[in-house]
């Protein structure tokens, strides 16, 4: 085993399957992980399964390592090296990842994120709440505040409600973000928000992330999705990779492949309703206490709420969907 | 294990007669069915519009009164609309018009109608209650029925 006192300490920055790109003092080396890492890992999500080759799949089911993440690394020189340690995480952001025919895996999209940024267009493609409120509620369990961007503002008169619906969020204390990659139009506010601290991108491909990270920093020249009718908001990928990017202004941010999927991980139905900070302040308030699940018991405060317009329908609708999945 | 009591989304069992409702559309020729197709007795889950199911009262609501409603629908046999039943939120008093299902029991809708008669609706200017049995009678059995 190796001892501390021989590894530096760098962040991951990027990773593809069994490479970690991992940062110190401005450098990338490529790691591996050692194969007690792998062991460890092995040992601990599939003690059932007998091939290593299999086993080797495995690791890429679930990952120990997430972007962001603090890691000890023995240099190999000539820019690579060896993980030998993941720190303890400060934050972690999860996702539950289904693997046909077997269990259920816990995805860490990132590590030690200080903050979620749930990205939605105005229009093309036109916003979905109801994945907003699942982006918010992962946010919320991982213990990380949330700022709603909304792209493509020069395409907004195409949506009516979108005020309407943006005031529901305004109204809980969410903060907006309205930007258009192509004019600049709320790039400064939004840098502001981003300085010195790590952000993560979160919204379904097609949206404009890319893009956003591109007009917040003009050098770094990602690709993204070519401008064709038809197309746009829909189908193909664009960002195969979750990446990290440190910004000149001070900042780190991650950009992610828009993710299609988005399931809760590790919430228990009992706690869902705590991750709506609108209807927290009502839990413990209804006749059946506690064990009230607020959908037609009598007595519910939360329903009560709703009623007397201090909780959105739409909110209390999607704590309902949501809690129909746990 | 779901409670159909308790689901807002689906399948319900009525919160009036007990009866297990099938939300399937092939059943009942509508889009969402919130009335039981025994009792006609309903439940307050829609808020702005048929079938949001946006509401957060999900009171009983009770069928009190037929109405017509014009139909735009080019293809409608009746060229005085639709029969449409209204109910009333026993909680919080709101009321709403709904499609007849296909399975819903005549005679049930002909009893909503005849009680009717016997009280006022007090919002009774913005919903025209049917007051007239022949017309009812014609447009549930498709005929009229000899005075
Ligand atoms: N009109 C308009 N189009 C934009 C804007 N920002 C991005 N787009 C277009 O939206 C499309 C998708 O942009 P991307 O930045 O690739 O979106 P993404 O969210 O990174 O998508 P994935 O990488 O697939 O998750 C591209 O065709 C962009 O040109 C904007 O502010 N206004
Ligand atoms: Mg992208
Ligand atoms: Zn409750
Ligand atoms: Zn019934
Ligand atoms: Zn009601």
């Amino acid at each position: 085993m190796k001892t501390t006192n021989e590894s530096d300490e760098g962040v991951v920055f990027r990773k593809s399957l069994g490479h970690y790109s991992v940062r110190i003092d401005g450098q990338e080396i490529d790691c591996e992980l050692s194969s007690r890492l792998h062991k460890e890992l092995i040992y601990h999500t599939s003690a059932s399964l007998k091939h290593k080759v299999q086993s080797i799949r495995e690791v890429d089911k679930a990952d120990p390592v997430a972007v962001g993440d603090r890691v000890r690394f023995v240099d190999a020189g000539t820019g690579r090296g060896m993980i030998t340690e993941i720190l303890p995480r400060r934050s972690k952001l999860s996702r539950p990842l289904p693997v046909p025919g077997q269990r259920v895996f816990e995805q860490v999209i990132v590590a030690n994120a200080d903050q979620v940024l749930t990205v939605f267009a105005a229009s093309s493609p036109s916003p979905k709440w109801g994945l907003l409120d699942r982006y918010l509620v992962t946010a919320e369990a991982a213990g990380l505040p949330s700022r709603i961007v909304i792209t493509k503002m020069d395409l907004a008169t195409q949506n009516k409600s979108l005020e309407q619906d943006l005031e529901i969020y305004r109204r809980i204390g969410y903060p907006i973000h309205l930007v258009c990659s192509s004019t600049g139009e709320g790039r400064e506010e939004l840098k502001q928000a981003l300085h010195g601290v790590m952000s993560v991108l979160v919204g379904k491909s097609g949206v404009g992330k890319t893009s956003l990270m591109n007009a917040l920093q003009p050098g770094l020249g990602l690709r993204v999705k070519e401008v064709s009718q038809g197309d746009i908001g829909k189908g193909r990928h664009t960002t195969s990779h979750l990446q990290m990017f440190d910004l000149d202004f001070g900042g780190r941010l991650v950009d992610t492949p828009g993710m299609r999927e988005f399931g809760l991980w590790d919430i228990s139905p009992e706690d869902l309703a705590s991750l709506f900070p609108e209807l927290a302040p009502h839990i413990g308030q209804c006749k059946f206490g506690l064990s009230c699940r607020h959908d037609n018991e009598p007595g519910c405060a939360i329903r009560k709420a709703v009623m007397a317009e201090q909780v959105s329908p739409y909110r209390y609708q999607s704590y309902l969907r949501l809690r129909e999945e746990l | 294990m779901r409670n159909h009591h308790a689901s807002s989304f689906g399948d319900f069992r009525c919160g009036n007669c007990g009866a297990l409702v099938s939300s399937m559309q092939t059943q009942s020729g509508v889009n969402n069915r919130n009335h039981c197709p025994y009792c006609l007795w309903s439940c307050h889950l829609d808020l702005y519009s048929s079938g949001d199911r946006l509401s957060a009262c999900k009171a009983k609501m009770i069928p009190v009164g037929l109405t017509m409603k014009k139909s735009r629908n080019k293809y409608q046999i009746s060229p005085r609309g639709e029969l449409m039943l209204v109910h009333v939120c026993t909680d919080c008093e709101s009321v709403s018009i709904n499609r007849i299902a296909a399975d819903d029991d005549p005679k049930t809708i002909l009893e909503v109608f005849r009680n009717s008669l016997n009280f006022c609706l007090h919002n009774e200017d913005e919903i025209s209650i049917l007051r007239n049995e022949d017309m009812v009678i014609e447009q549930l059995f498709g005929m009229r029925i000899p005075a």
